[in-house]
């Protein structure tokens, strides 16, 4: 196949394209066209080109060299081919020319061999030029001649203004569109009418008002680009009479929709990315909360002693590395169980150096698959690479933020010793451990406890009876013995029965027979004895001695029970504070430079007297006495701790546990040493996570 | 019919139902990766609220905006929380076909002695 060839092939397969949408509108409502196949092979066996009808209004001239022009362009426009120019308008015939592409030629036989008035046809650079005679109806060989298949670009119909209102209603013709010479202003009237006609007519209209120069008229009639601003001009024209209208609309729509579905896609690839991070956060999340559940439920157990009284071990009994290990197998578990591998899983416990860590942080690093997010591949030797991602959260068991503001030292009342508290109600410690004890069983049985009365102080005792002054039903100040921490008001009423049955099992005792809710705690000291109040200050059930811990070292049990009588302070609050602080090391210096068995910063020990930081006597007795003026102060054992710890300004300034991971950390660990001494039944830690 | 501008005009209109086609399933895949992410976030919410010793249910719930209501189920094995969400829908049927679920496990409380 020639170059020529094939470019022609090419030329009309895209004008085939571009007019496709024309064959549609002849099938839809002109007649079949004459099938010419025998003769030539038709270049697109359905498409027909388009015709435009180009006249002149009035007195104007230049429309032939205006629709020659318009004809280039068509051709120029659709890839290259030849236009077909009829004049029915009476011009001139013109020859051929020796610069008529080939297919101007290959148009030109395919017109001539129709014979008859169509041997006039000539090719003239890329136009085919056919003047057709003078006849009774100028329009009849048109249409014969756009009844047969042909290689044209576009047919340009050149006419008198008197054949075109026959021209733009005739059926045959099938034009697409028209284009107008007139004078303005002067021709407006008439262009306005001409330009209604053709658009009601369903027609794309022209009007030109400036005619081509004298070169580009012939260069134009020559079957040539007319050149510079006319070529520009005429290429516009033929743009906006061929545009191609149909066949838009549903590409439009089409793109549209599926701009819509491709953004919407990439939305849930970036959504899907973000929730795979969401995802790997929330996994570092649960499995680091899991670890802190883990020690939150261990917590105890790390303080019950190692032994029982007979010499066997104690189950009950956890080490820190038993301990640890359990809440990394938590952790470890937790992560497995939201589908992350172990080998993607980090676990660190900050606080892993003091002897009752309560902090636990878990890294995950996690890969999302680029597959599902936009954008090209980065594929590294055939293998997807992922996108990392590394999260890490941490958790920790502390006290109930809550908490610290109740008072623990109970005043005003028969009892002066701490308080603890259920459901908001204070009691002596002893009391609140048999009250759990209750509390579960009725809970086995499906009844849960309410606590609707505990410690009253003589104040708020007046301030009932006063309310009720009736003795029968409510003592007078003085008389109650909820002044003693060891009476509690139970309830719901539908408990009544059940308390009757099992209170006596735990050591409560229905006081009095007309009150099924009171009941008063039998089986530790006697109410408001010396005994009860110092049962907070070592009198518990378990490990202790003397008011002493087990854990205490022998050498330093009576310094410390004789510093706790003399400043009047729990002595098992004491010995754990000393475990924690050195861990009964009396030659101990701190990173910060506190030193001591009790850890006394210089400045301190100096506002207590206190000469040398490493005598443990000495050291221990101003301990006491700093905690005394603390739980003077503060009047909340949690608050005292804190305040030894972070300094009494920052407990003050905010009349809680400052929020400082040491001190919250050292708070519940002395806390969890009294509970596991059974000196002091501490608040239940709360799991949360820290970030 | 031959103008070609009615033509654009007809395919216009021809094409409106693939729009709105579009425009559904566009939206519809917006709805279910919005309801993955409240169902992810509620599930953490239960977890956290069973993990603190709570029940997981109302967490659940307060993590949810209202809209979902009726469009939400709850379930808890052990430290098991796990959220479905059905994304709105104007059709019910595709509601409950495409509903999306998340889960998320926290070790629970130890058993009280």
């Amino acid at each position: 196949m020639s170059p020529i060839g094939a470019a022609r092939r090419t030329a009309a397969a895209l004008h085939g394209f571009l007019f496709e949408s024309e064959s549609t509108l002849e099938d839809a409502g002109g007649p079949p066209r004459e099938s010419h196949a025998a003769d030539a092979e038709p270049v697109n066996g359905t498409a027909a080109p388009p015709v435009i009808l180009a006249s002149a209004i009035g007195g104007s001239g230049g429309a032939a060299s205006l629709a020659a022009a318009i004809g280039v362009a068509a051709t120029a426009g659709a890839g290259g081919g030849a236009a077909l120019l009829v004049d029915v308008a009476g011009g001139q015939r013109r020859g051929p020319t020796v610069l008529a592409s080939e297919a101007a030629r290959e148009l030109e036989d395919r017109v001539r061999g129709i014979g008859g008035v169509f041997e006039a046809a000539a090719a003239r650079g890329n136009l085919c030029h056919l003047s057709l005679p003078d006849a009774e109806d100028p329009l009849e060989p048109v249409a014969a001649l756009l009844a047969h298949e042909l290689p044209a670009s576009a047919v340009i119909v050149h006419m008198s203004q008197e054949l075109w209102p026959r021209a733009i209603v005739e059926k045959r013709l099938s034009a697409a569109a028209g284009v107008l010479r007139a004078e303005l202003p002067g021709d407006r009237a008439l262009a306005a009418l001409a330009v209604g006609e053709l658009r009601d007519r369903g027609l794309r209209a022209k009007i030109v008002s400036d005619p081509l120069g004298r070169v580009a008229s012939r260069r134009a009639l020559a079957g040539l680009e007319p050149g510079g601003a006319a070529s520009r001009r005429a290429a516009r024209l033929a743009r906006a009479l061929l545009a191609d209208h149909s066949g838009q609309g549903l590409p439009l729509v089409l793109g549209a929709a599926a701009a819509l579905i491709f953004a919407a896609l990439i939305l849930a690839a970036i959504g899907g990315a973000i929730t795979g991070t969401a995802r790997a956060q929330r996994a570092a999340d649960v499995a680091a909360l899991s670890g802190a559940r883990s020690m939150r439920d261990d917590f105890d157990r790390l303080f019950a002693p190692a032994f029982l009284p007979n010499g066997s071990r104690n189950p009950a009994h956890l080490s820190k590395a038993e301990y640890l290990a359990r809440a990394r197998a938590a952790v470890r578990h937790a992560a497995r169980m939201n589908e992350v591998p172990a080998g993607r899983l980090l676990v660190r416990f900050p606080d892993a150096d003091s002897f009752a860590p309560l902090r636990v942080r878990a890294k995950v690093r996690a890969e999302v698959d680029r597959e599902a997010l936009p954008g090209p591949d980065r594929a590294r030797g055939g293998r997807r690479v992922g996108i990392q991602v590394v999260a890490s959260a941490e958790a920790e068991a502390s006290p109930p933020a809550s908490w610290s503001g109740m008072p623990t030292m109970a005043t005003g009342g028969g009892y002066s010793g701490p308080l603890v508290y259920r459901q908001g109600e204070g009691m002596r410690p002893d009391v609140a451990a048999a009250f759990d004890r209750m509390a579960a069983a009725a809970r086995r049985d499906g009844i849960s406890l309410l606590i609707t009365s505990g410690f009253r102080s003589d104040a708020e005792q007046a301030e009932l009876f006063e309310q009720n002054p009736d003795p029968t039903w409510v003592a007078p100040p003085g008389k109650s013995l909820h002044r003693c921490a060891t009476e509690l008001d139970l309830g719901p009423p539908s408990a009544y029965g059940w308390l009757a049955r099992n209170a006596g099992r735990f050591g409560f005792l229905k006081r009095y027979s007309w009150e099924p809710w009171h009941f008063g705690y039998t089986r530790g000291p006697p109410p408001c004895s010396e005994a009860g109040n110092s049962i907070g200050a070592g009198g518990g059930e378990r490990g202790s001695s003397g008011g002493v811990p087990s854990f205490v070292p022998a050498r330093y049990r009576e310094p410390i029970m004789r510093s706790a009588a003399r400043w009047n302070v729990s002595a098992a609050l004491l010995a754990a504070q000393i475990l924690a602080e050195s861990n009964f090391d009396p030659n101990a210096v701190s990173p910060a430079g506190a030193q001591g068995i009790a850890q006394f910063m210089p400045g301190t020990a100096a506002s207590y007297g206190l000469k040398d930081p490493f005598d443990p006597e000495q050291a221990i007795d101003a301990q006491a006495h700093m905690m005394s003026d603390l739980l003077r102060q503060f009047r909340s054992i949690p608050l005292a701790l804190a305040a030894y710890n972070a300094g009494p300004g920052a407990v003050a300034a905010c009349d809680c546990v400052p929020p400082y991971p040491e001190t919250k950390a050292y708070v519940a660990r002395i806390l969890g040493l009294l509970d596991g001494a059974g000196a002091l039944v501490a608040p239940e830690l709360e799991v949360r996570l820290v970030e | 019919m031959n103008d070609a501008r009615g033509q654009a005009s007809v395919e216009l209109l021809a094409g409106v139902p693939a729009l709105l086609l579009a425009a559904f399933v566009a939206l519809q895949l917006l709805a279910v990766g919005y309801s993955l992410t409240l169902a992810d976030g509620a599930a953490e919410a239960g977890a956290l609220a069973v993990a603190a010793g709570e029940p997981a249910r109302p967490a659940v719930r307060a993590a949810l905006p209202g809209w979902t209501d009726g469009r939400v189920a709850v379930e808890r094995h052990g430290g098991q929380v796990s959220v479905v969400v059905r994304p709105p829908s104007p059709l019910r049927a595709l509601s409950e076909r495409l509903a999306v679920d998340s889960s998320v496990w926290v070790k629970e409380p130890a058993a009280e002695p």
